[in-house]
Formats: C-alpha cells, structure tokens, sequence
C-alpha cells in the first residue's frame, strides 16, 4: 500500500503532478547522472529484447528532464490532466485495446500495454485489475462516457493533441515501434476526435527533431518567428520525453554512423548527463532500433544467395523521406511503355512518407504483362469485352462459356500465369522473413499489392503466420485483385499478423483473372474475384468492380483505386497524375536522377510529399515549374494538356496553406519556413 | 467451470466518499478487511462466482469511487448493471441525505428500469450510530428496494446482501436472460447473412 500515499497527494491538489516535478527539478544533479547511467545498461539488454517492460523504470523519468529546458514552460502531458482524466484516458485505452485485440493471443501483450500506460500516466497501481478488466473487454459500455470526459477537459480543449503526443511517446518509449500500438494511437485518435494527419505530423516533428539537433544551436541564435517556436517546442517535448527515457531511445534517423552527431545535438537541449548515455554504445545501438540495421534497412537488403527459385529481389525507394511507419508497395506485372517499371502504378501513393517498392522476377512479370497485352489485342473488338465482363458477372463461370477467341490464346497466358503464381508465392515466403527479422527497423510496415503482388502479400502474411513472434508487425494490408484463395478460413490466420486492416478489393467482372482461374474457379474462391467472408473486424472488402472493368486496370486505375479503398494519394495527383506520370517527361529525368541514382522516376513522388527540407522544396519547385512551363508550351501529351490550368493553383494553393510544405510558387509566408536546414542527408 | 455458470450480472457499488463501499466489496471477495483502506481511484474491478438456489452466477462487481473529482467517471459504469448496490454509512447522517441524488444520478444515467437496487446501512460494529436502522428501511420501501444493514468489518450481512441481490436479480425475468437472449439473436443475423450472401448470388444467376 506504499503507492497510497501518492494517490492521496494528488486527490488533494488536482494540479499537484507540478509540484511534484518542482521538487525533482532541486535533485541534484549527481543523482540524476546515476540514474540515466543505470538507464544505459537497461538499454543494453532492451536491445536484445530482453527487458520490455520497462515502463517500470522509465516512468518517472521525463519528469526529472523537464527542469533541463530552461524559461519554458513545459507542454502539457498526459500526466498533467487531472486523475479522474487520467483514469479516463487509461480506461478509453484499455477498452481500445480489447476492441482492437481481443484474441487471446494478443492478451499478453493487451495486459502488458495497459500496465506500461498506468504507470506512464503516474496512475496508483490500485487501479491496475480494473484496468486489466477494461483490456479484457469488460466495461465496454462505457467508452462513450469516457471520451466526453476527456473531451471536456480544459488541457485537452486547449490543446487536444495531448493524448495523441503522450501516446505517441508512449508506444515509441522502449525504442520500439509496435504496429498493434500504431493501430491503437490511431483509433484512440479517432475516438477523440483528432484527425490522423495530426498523428504523421507529430511523428515528422519528431524525426525532424532529429535531423536538425546538429544545427539546433545556430538555429536557435536565430530570432525564427513564433510559429516555428511553437514547432520546435513540440519537438523538444517529444526528444525530451523519449531521448530522457532511456538517453538513448533518440533514434539515428540518418543510421548509425550518424547516431554520434544526433548525440551531440541532443546534448544540447537535455544537458551533458543524457548526452552521455545517447553517445554511448548501447546509445547508438538502440538508435538503429527502430530503423533497421545500420540505417540501411530495406534499401540496404541485397539478396545473398538465391532463396529457393527466386532471382531478383530488392527494394526500391519510392520516396525519400524517413517515416516512423513505412509501406511497402508491390506490383503484379509490368508491361510495355508507361508501366515498364515496378514503381510506376504507384506513382499516386501516399501513404506514409517513407515508401518502397519491391522489385521481384522482373524477368517473369515482364513476360506477363506482355502476355496479358497480347490477349487483350486478341480481343481487340471491346464489345467482346464487354460482354465478357458481363458474362462474369453474372457468375457462370465454366469453361464452357469461354469464347474460342480467346481460349485460342489461352496457351500464351497459361505458362507466364503460372510460372508467376509459383514465383509469387516463393517471393512472399522471403519477404515474409526479412519482415520478421526486422530489416526494415522496429516499426509498422504496411503492405499494397495488386494481382501477383496481392498474391506475394498473401503468401508473406501465411509464412509469418506460422511464426511466433510475427505480431505487431504489419499494420495494414491491401491485397487488390488478388489471385489467391477467397476461403475465409485461409485468411483467419492473418488476424494474429496484422494489426490494422485487411483490404480486399475485388472485381467481379475481373474476366481476365476468372479466366486464367478457368479449370478451377468454379470450386475455387478467388479473393480478387468476391469478398472475403471472415468477420473480424479487420477485414473490409471493398467492391472496385466499378472502378476496375479489367484485370489491366489495377495498375493504370491505381489512383482512383487508392481513393476507393482509403489509402491517402498525394494531392492534386488525380489531375496531374497523368501529366507527370513517370516517363512522361523524359527531358526531365537526367536531372531527377542526379537527385536519387537509384530510380528517376520516385523522386518525382519523392518531391512532391517530402517536407520541409531544401533540396526536396527546390526539387518540388522545379519539377512544378517545368511541367507548368511545358503545359504553357504546349505538351504533346493530350492528357496532360486538358487540366494544367485549373490543377496547378489549386496545388499552389495547398502547399502553402499547409505552411509546411515547399514553397513552388515563392510565396513569401512560406518561403520562411522552408529553410529549415537538413543535415545528414548529405 | 465456466459452463456451469448461469449467466454473468453486473453489479455496481455506489455511495458517498467514505462509507465503505471498497471494505464491503474486499469482505465479500476477499473475506477481508483492512481499516486503513485507500480511496478508490476511479473505479475497482472484481469478479465473484457464487451459488444462489442451485444458481451459478457469476458477478462483475464495479466498485466505484466516491470521492467528488472522481464523480465524473461513474456515469460510465452504469450501463448494462442489473443490480445496484448503494451504500450509506449509519454512523453518519450526512451519507444518508445525500442519497436521494445517488438515486437521481441512478435514474439519469441507467439505461433499464429494471434493475434490482438494494440499499446497504454499513458500519453497524460502531457506537456512535446516527441513522436507525427503521429509517432505512422505511427509505428503501419508498424507493422500492431491497435493505439490509451489514458491516464489513464484522462481516455481518455482507454476504446475504449480495446474495439476495443476486437472488432477485435472478427471479427478475427478462433483467439477465435478455442479456443471453440477445447474443442468441446475434448469432442467427449472422447466419442470416450468410444465407442472404448465397441468395445475392442466385440473383445474379437469374
């Protein structure tokens, strides 16, 4: 009963936490030393995923570091709100987390969670069995009641990013980035009303923080302008309250090699004692913690030897920004012309900051496409396709019903089909394990595929399922014209995998995949082809039938594909879309490529969504500008030419009222706020 | 041992700041009792299987705080409670006039009419009594609920109240079986969906 005494102290004086933290800011400074020391060895065997919960030891400490940053006033925490508020919040997320999970697999890490929040939020452990009570989905009822409450309070009205930021630091607090937590960050979001940009921006502002810490002191001999202040204040919270929880959960957003310099900037703003513990080795090694080894992550991955019978597989950056949550995207084939590159459907894209694009078989995917082209030029007459489409539709799919056009061809599909179904499926075992070993860092990966790339998603989500530690990993998948088995009871493995959403997007007058299903579909369940009938809350099955009349239209309908299943595109893309679609503009690419050796075509996307760094926003405005000045020109691309006009203010217009954007069009409100320097990236 | 068990009621345990609602809850769980008790903070949490007439039931008891700042949060706990235990203190009067708001509070918030109340007179081991036991009695006739004087630290009564409780929540048709009735409804809209999905495709066929 010794944790009374503070429940009491806090019953008597709502605001008493600041008392609280007044007098740890006289401890002195010796003391605190000793406990950041002690913090480091914790670090040591965090890194080996020994020591998880270690909420334990680290809940009191971003107190401590408050007194560090001098003539602020601190931000307010979730530990600042009142202890009924604070019971509230702990109560809203315990009854989240038994929505979200309630599989008895997930339990332990349900209780564990919802342990770490109690003494995060500074609550008595009295209140932990109800709390476990809540997360094992009793109490339910209740939710609604506790998010009025949250929402009447004066420090959340003010402010009602607390508990978003607060949670943010919370999940990321051990150095790790759990997609279940991610999930939870977002629904709690939307329980309290906070929109989910909110969420990525909070998560940039915290790796920006990283990137600037080495300039941080000439900046700060700057008069920068008030709305930046506010920035930097956001960031010196979310660095004060991770860096301070460990001195080391600081992460090195430029990779380890540069894990010393985002020491030395941390130094700065958290005194000598933690710049310490972030220099040290266990510093550093918690640093690559969340992005992957040695920075590199997935980039990084060269395939060894040949796994099994695959023969290309790397990751390509689609853009170049770092993301706390990265999306990896993986297509289904190429063709000729525009869509000769893996990275070309996915040009719209947008969904996280940080995306890469798998290169797989390209040798096979290629002889697809082309196959795939050739049976469409067979079957030149539309009306023929038509017809097909309907003939699908209505569902009597026998072999029968297949038209001798195209069953005449049938041999040109058959053989790449199914060399590709085989290679699919090896490639989605691979990629399975190097997502479970971690490559890509500790952090939430999402997964989009269309055809054979929903397939390779399929078979990556059954191989991590027969692992034990395969939680927490994935956050969304989204499997569109899948070729795989539709049967519910195949996909109810993936529940224990993924932590967000199941997206199917299906087809039903998807002729050319009932086709090439054509000896089996009739017992076969195709996902690509009907929904997927597993009820969790995960799964949605989203009907593209209107939005995709053929197989074919996956990759070139990807935009308006993203939209229809709620995967954020980048804006103004669906006007522009075509206009700059890669390849499009040729005499543009020497330049880009300069920027990004690796893929001319992904920096255009790249520049488009980064943030506030030099190069991307002098990238952005050229790249603007040139495609205005060739619209002006009169681009010989017809589809281009008919909406310049009206799309680029628009865009314009955007970039600058978001103030954090590229400045294409020179806007001097802007112009301010994209000098932020950049450091590490070069 | 959980499919013997008849059904699962929620009981909550409300009352002004100090009258013993945690000690009643901890004597009857626990068989417990410890003078010193903390304050609730926001609410407690326990489950309880007991045998009433053959019965098996088991019981999710909310035992909420009733301190003011935390006055807020208990609006939460009220729905979907079949039984309401409220709890006065009869060595002070002050608890006992103020629960004529705790019934107001009852009222607003609960989602049934329903539901089972029993009013509880504790602390009966102290002298210095303040509240006769026939003015409870005649307050809970008025309210139409159940009484029943007890103390925790004695452990006298504790039992029986939650006991006869569970007794009349048990004999209240439709107040816990609409709770099993309603997951019986659950299960067969699935399987009407399922039917409704083979039907759609008949349709198309057609």
């Amino acid at each position: 009963m010794s944790v009374e005494g503070l429940a009491w102290v806090g019953s008597e004086f709502p605001g008493s936490p600041k008392t609280q933290k007044l007098d740890s800011g006289s401890l002195s400074e010796t003391l605190r030393r000793k406990s950041v020391a002690v913090y480091t060895n914790k670090m040591c065997l965090l890194k080996e995923g020994v020591v998880r919960g270690l909420g334990m030891a680290t809940w009191d400490r971003p107190r401590e570091a408050k007194p560090a940053v001098e003539g602020e006033p601190p931000l307010p925490t979730g530990r600042e709100l009142a202890e009924a508020n604070r019971f509230a919040y702990a109560a809203l997320y315990g009854i989240s987390l038994s929505q979200l999970f309630p599989e008895p697999e997930q339990s332990s890490f349900c209780t564990e969670f919802m342990a770490g929040l109690v003494k995060w939020l500074e609550l008595s452990e009295t209140v932990l069995p109800t709390m476990t009570a809540f997360a094992n989905g009793l109490g339910g009822e209740g939710a609604d009641v506790f998010v009025e409450i949250l929402l009447k309070d004066p420090i959340l009205k003010k402010d009602p990013l607390v508990i978003t930021q607060d949670l943010l630091s919370f999940s990321l607090k051990d150095g790790r980035y759990d997609a279940r937590a991610r999930v939870l960050v977002c629904r709690m979001n939307s329980l309290l009303q906070v929109p989910l940009e909110e969420l990525d921006f909070l998560e940039e502002t915290f790796l920006e923080s990283l990137k600037e810490t080495k300039e941080e002191e000439s900046e700060t001999a700057e008069a920068s302008r008030k709305k930046k202040e506010n920035r930097r204040k956001w960031k010196r919270y979310l660095l004060i309250g991770l860096a301070t929880v460990g001195g080391g959960t600081v992460i090195g957003v430029t990779g380890g090699l540069a894990a010393p310099l985002v020491a030395a900037g941390a130094a700065t703003i958290i005194g000598s004692a933690g710049a310490a513990a972030l220099g040290s080795v266990a510093g550093i090694a918690v640093m690559t913690s969340l992005f992957g080894a040695a920075g590199a992550g997935l980039t990084g991955y060269k395939m060894k030897k040949r796994v099994g019978a695959i023969e290309e597989f790397t990751f390509l950056p689609l853009t170049e920004g770092r993301q706390l949550h990265i999306t990896i995207a993986i297509t289904g084939w190429l063709a000729s012309g525009k869509y000769r590159t893996f990275s070309a459907p996915w040009a719209a894209l947008a969904r996280s900051r940080e995306q890469y694009c798998l290169a797989w078989e390209a040798k096979y995917l290629m002889e697809l496409g082309n196959a795939l082209e050739t049976i469409l030029s067979g079957l030149a007459n539309m009306v023929a396709q038509e017809a097909l489409k309907y003939t699908v539709l209505s569902g009597i799919v026998a072999a029968l019903t297949w038209p001798a056009s195209l069953l005449a061809v049938a041999n040109v599909i058959d053989n790449p089909w199914g060399v590709c179904l085989h290679r699919s499926a090896e490639v989605g075992k691979h990629l399975a394990h190097i997502l479970l070993s971690r490559q890509q860092g500790q952090r939430p990966v999402s997964l989009i595929g269309f055809s054979l790339g929903a397939r390779v998603i399929y078979f990556c989500l059954q191989e991590m399922a027969q692992e034990k530690d395969c939680q927490g990993i994935i956050e969304d998948v989204i499997l569109l014209g899948a070729p795989v088995e539709g049967d519910a009871k195949h996909w109810e493995p993936f529940r224990k995998v993924v932590s967000g959403r199941i997206i199917n997007g299906y087809c039903r007058g998807d002729w050319l995949l009932s086709f090439v299903y054509r000896t089996s579909s009739v017992q076969l369940r195709v996902a690509g082809l009907q929904p997927v009938q597993l009820q969790d809350r995960r799964v949605e099955n989203v009907d593209l039938s209107s939005v995709v009349s053929g197989h074919l239209d996956y990759a070139k309908q990807m935009d308006i594909i993203l939209k229809a299943v709620g995967i954020r595109t980048k804006p103004g893309w669906d006007e522009k879309g075509l206009l700059l679609a890669p390849g499009s503009l040729p005499q543009e690419e020497p330049r880009q490529a300069a920027a990004t050796p690796s893929s001319a075509e992904t920096s255009h996307q790249a520049g488009r969504t980064q943030g506030p760094t030099p190069e991307d926003a002098s990238k952005v405005a050229m790249s603007v500008n040139s495609s205005q000045a060739q619209v002006s020109a009169g681009l010989d691309r017809p589809e281009g030419a008919s909406l310049p006009e009206a799309a680029s203010p628009a865009e314009s217009s955007h970039i600058c009222s978001h103030g954090m954007d590229p400045n294409p069009l020179g806007c001097p409100d802007c112009a301010n706020n994209i000098q932020e320097p950049c450091p590490g990236l070069d | 041992m959980d499919e013997d068990v008849l059904t699962t009621l929620k009981i909550l345990i409300i009352g002004e700041s100090g009258v013993g609602k945690s000690s009643l809850l901890l004597r009857f769980t626990d068989d417990t009792f410890d003078p010193e008790l903390a304050a609730t903070i926001g609410v407690d949490f326990k489950v309880k299987t007991i045998s009433v007439d053959g019965n098996k039931a088991k019981l999710a008891i909310w035992d909420t705080a009733g301190q003011e700042r935390f006055r807020t949060l208990t609006p939460s706990y009220y729905r979907g409670a079949q039984g309401v235990i409220l709890v006065y203190d009869v060595t002070r009067r002050d608890t006992f006039v103020k629960l004529d708001n705790w019934l107001n509070e009852l009222e607003t918030y609960c989602t049934r009419n329903d539901i089972v109340n029993m009013l509880v007179g504790n602390k009966i081991d102290k002298e210095n009594r303040e509240v006769d036991r026939n003015e409870g009695l005649k307050f809970a006739r008025k309210h139409s609920m159940l009484f029943i004087e007890a103390s925790a630290k004695t452990c006298d009564g504790v039992q029986c109240a939650f006991e006869e409780l569970v007794e009349k929540i048990i004999q209240t048709p439709g107040l816990w079986e609409s709770e099993t009735q309603n997951k019986g409804v659950k299960l067969s809209h699935r399987e009407e969906g399922h039917g409704g999905g083979a039907c759609g495709g008949y349709c198309s066929v057609l």
